[in-house]
């Protein structure tokens, strides 16, 4: 039972190992071009493109920063 | 099942989990935001995901690997979504979605930064019990 409940530990701790990587195909340059649009210093920008795609599309209701 | 913005589904495909999150649920994003990302890929011009990343980049975004991110079929989805930007006349399909993924998938919605919530999808969000999360980044 012990050893039952180790294999499926172990396989768990396998998957969110895999999983908290990411995706593989993510590359160095990618990765931190990527981080700086979602946690850094080009929020803005990243905010900003999303939005415009609400401006763009009637069927997207906007709902930017500058309605919240 | 966690269903995440843009955001957050950014910081998981590159490896940033946010330690909120809890690394055994699966994480979905409703597909008109999917969608947001996609056009960031694709639209060309400077400043653009398209000019930015390389083919390998842009291939994980157009394509999640399951295990790490899963696209949220909105087709179950589209009569709960329907039924919301009826009743809330000034809700629109993106808003819609998102709150019917949220109804369906835990009564809860997580979002990497609160710039990326909206007025409106947050006072629905309230009327129809469901909890808005913001995994701020890290400072």
């Amino acid at each position: 039972m012990e050893g039952v409940s180790s294999i499926g530990q172990d396989l768990l701790e396998e998957r969110r190992r895999r999983r908290s990587a990411g995706d593989p195909r993510i590359t160095p340059e990618g990765r931190e071009i990527l981080l700086r649009l979602t946690t850094g210093d080009r929020m803005d920008e990243f905010q900003a493109a999303l939005d415009s795609d609400l401006e763009d599309d009637a069927g997207l209701e906007r709902h930017s920063s500058e309605d919240a | 099942m966690l269903v995440i913005d843009e955001y957050l589904a950014v910081r998981v495909l590159v490896g940033a989990h946010p330690s909120q999150l809890d690394p055994d649920e699966t994480l979905a994003l409703p597909a008109y935001r999917h969608y947001r990302l996609l056009q960031r890929v694709h639209a060309p011009g400077a400043g653009q995901l398209s000019q930015l990343l390389s083919d390998a980049d842009r291939q994980a975004i157009r394509r999640p690997h399951p295990e790490v991110l899963q696209i949220l079929d909105p087709r179950p989805l589209l009569d709960e979504a329907a039924a919301i930007t009826a009743a809330y006349r000034s809700a629109g399909l993106l808003v819609g979605e998102t709150l019917a993924a949220g109804l369906v998938h835990g009564r809860q919605l997580w979002f990497g930064t609160s710039r990326n919530v909206g007025e409106r999808l947050a006072e629905i969000a309230g009327e129809l019990g469901i909890v808005i999360n913001v995994a701020e980044p890290d400072s």
